[in-house]
């Protein structure tokens, strides 16, 4: 059966998908009802000219290669809203619900071949894909929030254990292949429990969040602090030596001595214990590294706690 | 699980001829789009199981760096499920950006989006080039669906899983692209599905009778 040419061209201008078709030269030869409704032209007034002239929010180049792409190698092109948001700014029908500024669109570009196949004319079909574009930013946001809840301790907003260790066997590899030199931290509350014992959880949490604090205060943007459990916290120093390092954790067990932490009617102080140790490229795992640094922390324990110990050197640093 | 299905030795090699056309004639045109000439490996035609993917993956050339990027696109012709039709897969190396961006005439800031802009158009130029050589031998004519990123920056094995692969046996095709002068270089890997093999096997031997 012989395709019913009347019906195809009033379907062509009717269905709810933009539809044009340029020449080699870029010059408009159909413009479909939703283009017409959605840039406010029409047809008669598009027909022959050119789209660059007309749409210049159009990246020239960009969209020139791309049309050519499909004269040359007589194939089909796309664009998605998800790398180019809009071929043409146009609003969407969303006025009232949706959020975003302009229509998302996706593009497919068609060859139009006469009948020794070459490719006479390309036809450019505009898809709406704003509800997709503003589902899928709701389903972004999500896994964003979750990604984070999944990373952070929610009592002191530092790193939590597993994301901190993450991060610390990843800064361990690339010490083993560059040889980068960073250092690690292990700080641990002195006498803790009696806080909890005496005062109770909830003045026990509020020291934690200081000490949080003091910590997140006291290390730089590429340092990546955590909460390694309990009263344990733990920073990766990244390129560090460990001069740098000890200086780094004096200066945090000083404010961490300084500190007046009030919760509710009760005003308290506290001290810490601090570990530190330097990468070492010979090690096998950062799980030894930890293991270093927990070695050198307990030294500032049985000395007397409140101080710093560098791993392997048998005395504190002050 | 079917038995594998195998090619005559000339559907083979009709088979090998056709491909070798195709990727002939899709370096040709690309080289005119990219204005750079554009070297191929001969394309290695064989029939794997899902289970053969990975190793199939980490066998590319492009699999050499640690993380490769990745995007598929689906292909069919307009005899639907019995017709030719499947998956392509385009593994990128190291990407060099920058070179890809010359070569495409990119001359924006190179933002995360528009770095995955250029794999998605160099691969729909990939594919395209070479499937529509393949389909006017095979008289016949092919739709695409918009290609999309099937990864980023990943390890190459991490790219399928293979519990996902509901298929029992495609016919897989490989090429390798690499440019003259040029840093940049990647895999075609066409992947045909069951029933495509049928239709291959039925199409190729009409072209041997016409011989």
């Amino acid at each position: 059966m012989p395709m019913d040419i009347d019906l195809a061209a009033i379907i062509v201008d009717r269905i709810d998908v933009g539809i044009f078709v340029l020449n080699e030269n870029m010059e408009v030869q159909l413009w479909n009802r939703f283009m017409q409704t959605h840039s406010g032209i029409k047809s008669n007034e598009m027909f022959g000219r050119n789209i660059f002239d007309v749409f210049q929010e159009i990246p020239e180049r960009w969209f020139r290669r791309k049309v050519n792409g499909v004269f040359i190698l007589k194939n089909h092109a796309f664009t998605s809203w998800q790398q180019r948001p809009f071929l043409m700014k146009f609003s969407h029908n969303r006025h009232v619900t949706g959020g975003v500024e302009f229509m998302y669109q996706n593009c497919v570009l068609i060859p139009i071949k006469d009948e020794n196949d070459n490719i006479k004319a390309v036809c450019v079909t505009i898809y709406d894909a704003t509800d997709e574009a503003i589902s899928q930013n709701l389903v972004k946001e999500a896994r964003d929030r979750l990604e984070y809840l999944s990373r952070v301790d929610s009592l002191t907003q530092l790193f939590n254990r597993g994301h901190w260790e993450a991060m610390l066997e990843q800064e361990f590899k690339r010490h083993k292949r560059y040889g980068d030199m960073s250092s690690l931290l292990m700080l641990d509350l002195d006498h803790f429990k009696n806080i909890n014992d005496s005062y109770g959880h909830t003045v026990g949490d509020d020291v934690l969040r200081a000490v949080a604090n003091v910590l997140r205060a006291s290390i730089r943007e590429t340092d990546m602090g955590g909460r390694y459990g309990g009263e344990e916290f733990c920073v990766v120093m990244t390129a560090t030596t460990i001069e740098g390092a000890s200086a780094l954790a004096e200066r945090m067990r000083q404010r961490v001595e300084m500190l007046k932490i009030h919760s509710g009617e009760v005003e308290l102080r506290i001290t810490c214990s601090i570990g530190i140790t330097e990468f070492d490229a010979n090690l096998d795992s950062h799980e030894q590294l930890i293991a270093r640094a927990d070695n050198a922390l307990y030294k500032s324990k049985e000395n007397g706690r409140n101080q710093v110990t560098v791993f392997d050197r048998p005395q504190p640093q002050v | 699980m079917n038995e594998l299905k195998v090619f005559t030795e000339d559907q083979r090699d009709c088979l090998q001829e056709i491909v070798n056309i195709a990727m002939g004639s899709a370096g040709d045109s690309l080289a005119r789009v990219v204005e750079t000439f554009v070297r191929l490996s001969i394309p290695k035609i064989r029939t794997i199981r899902p289970n053969d993917m990975a190793s199939a993956l980490v066998s590319l050339s492009s699999s050499e760096s640690d993380t490769v990027s990745a995007v598929r696109q689906s292909f069919q012709c307009d005899k639907g499920q019995d017709g030719l039709r499947g998956e392509a897969l385009v593994v990128f190396s190291q990407e060099s950006f920058q070179d890809l961006a010359e070569l495409m005439a990119y001359d924006e800031i190179l933002t995360p989006e528009a770095e995955q802009e250029l794999l998605l158009d160099i691969s729909n130029i990939l594919n395209g080039a070479c499937l529509n050589g393949i389909a006017s031998q095979l008289s016949t004519s092919l739709s695409y669906s918009p290609p999309s990123i099937l990864g980023q920056g990943m390890p190459v094995d991490e790219l399928v899983q293979r519990e996902a692969l509901t298929w029992d046996q495609a016919l897989s095709v490989e090429i390798n692209y690499s440019l003259e002068n040029r840093s940049f270089s990647c895999d075609l890997l066409l992947l045909m599905p069951g029933s495509s093999i049928d239709y291959l096997c039925i199409k190729l031997e009409e072209l041997i009778e016409e011989d």
